[in-house]
């Protein structure tokens, strides 16, 4: 139990330092610790994803505290979001005496322009393992395709072009579109 | 005239319990809180505070909270700003997943959630699509993320990836010096 208090404060103190470009940034970490260890399932992380979408907040920091509610409960929530907020504060404060001249570093700005696709790429593993694991079921083969969630898929892509980037829509649709066709048997 | 500590707690917490769906509505929250209701800071400082939070490790909404406490009382106001933020998600998260055990065998809520769940692709793809116009600008770039990508799919570690990145950006800037030097 200590040593797994130990290691969720370490993890989250790594997502903390290593998170750059948004919320879904530390995505890739959460779902290397569902990997690694056995604090939570694959599932349990995209639940945690929704979940963390549709409540007040930064998205990231509700992730990670969901995150640490599921390994050690209350506790666990506790040290996962002062781990991941320890480097934040530290390096914040240390960077705002020289924030005018922070953003345009040349050294900053070539960081950032390798950092920015490497954040986009991890990104994009994640959601094709979800894909994989939601719409493939964990295999390459035709046969094993959902269809009921590709056409669930399908219509919330089109909806991308009409409703703009508010997750609870998404939510609700793709909700809605299940309960449709789970109870009247389409 | 100092800002008191209870006034910052009260402006963040409004700040962590009013902001959903993402980082990316918190400037004009900001705007609106700090900006025209307290007149704490100008809107144009709100804009270069996101741009470096952007810059920084860490979450952006979280590091513009701890720049506008740093500026309003130094260490302690930035301690309270990022206290008060973190506080209602907190709560709410708490209060959510202790819920959320309990109801997830229900038939409905399973089916609730299998659409919710195939909702969160498409919000991973919007988050992508957002940096990817950022991110992509050139044929290195664009070369760097299929790299980056690859080596994913191969699970090599996330955190060195990050690391490598780092390193690359500093090393091809000295390139660029050691060029320009010469000419």
């Amino acid at each position: 139990m200590q040593n797994v208090s130990f290691l969720l404060f370490f993890e989250f103190i790594k997502i903390g330092l290593f998170t750059f470009g948004g919320g879904y940034a530390s995505l890739p970490f959460l779902y290397r610790i569902s990997e690694i260890y056995n604090w939570y399932s694959y599932s349990e992380l995209t639940q945690m994803i929704a979940i963390s979408g549709l409540t007040p907040g930064p998205i990231g920091l509700n992730m990670s505290t969901f995150a640490g509610f599921k390994t050690l409960g209350i506790t666990g929530a506790l040290i996962a979001g002062v781990g991941l907020i320890l480097p934040m504060f530290v390096i914040t404060t240390q960077v705002f005496r020289i924030y005018r001249k922070f953003s345009d570093n040349k050294y900053v700005n070539s960081i950032l322009y390798f950092l920015r696709p490497t954040s986009c790429a991890l990104i994009t593993y994640v959601g094709y393992k979800l894909v994989y694991s939601l719409i493939l079921k964990n295999s390459f083969s035709l046969a094993n395709i959902d269809l009921k969630a590709l056409f669930i898929l399908l219509i919330l892509f089109i909806c991308t072009l009409k409703i703009g980037r508010n997750p609870v829509k998404y939510m609700a649709i793709g909700a809605c579109i299940s309960l449709l066709i789970n109870y009247i048997k389409l | 005239m100092l800002v008191s500590l209870f006034e910052i707690f009260k402006a963040f917490f409004k700040i962590g319990a009013i902001l959903l769906g993402g980082g990316y509505v918190i400037v004009p929250i900001m705007n609106d809180e700090l900006v025209k209701k307290r007149n704490w800071l100008s809107s144009d400082e709100v804009l270069d505070y996101y741009c470096v939070s952007q810059c920084l490790s860490g979450i952006i909404a979280i590091n513009m909270a701890i720049l506008v406490g740093y500026k309003l009382r130094k260490t302690r106001g930035a301690f309270v700003s990022l206290l008060a933020m973190t506080l209602s998600p907190f709560i709410s998260i708490m209060l959510i997943a202790n819920a959320i055990e309990l109801i997830t065998n229900i038939p409905f809520i399973e089916s609730v959630f299998y659409g919710v769940n195939i909702a969160v692709i498409v919000l991973i793809y919007l988050a992508i699509k957002d940096i990817w116009n950022k991110s992509i600008v050139d044929k290195l770039s664009a070369l760097w993320f299929l790299l980056i990508f690859l080596l994913s799919v191969l699970k090599i570690n996330p955190v060195i990836l990050i690391l490598a990145s780092i390193l690359s950006g500093i090393v091809l800037q000295k390139i660029k010096d050691i060029k320009n030097a010469k000419c």
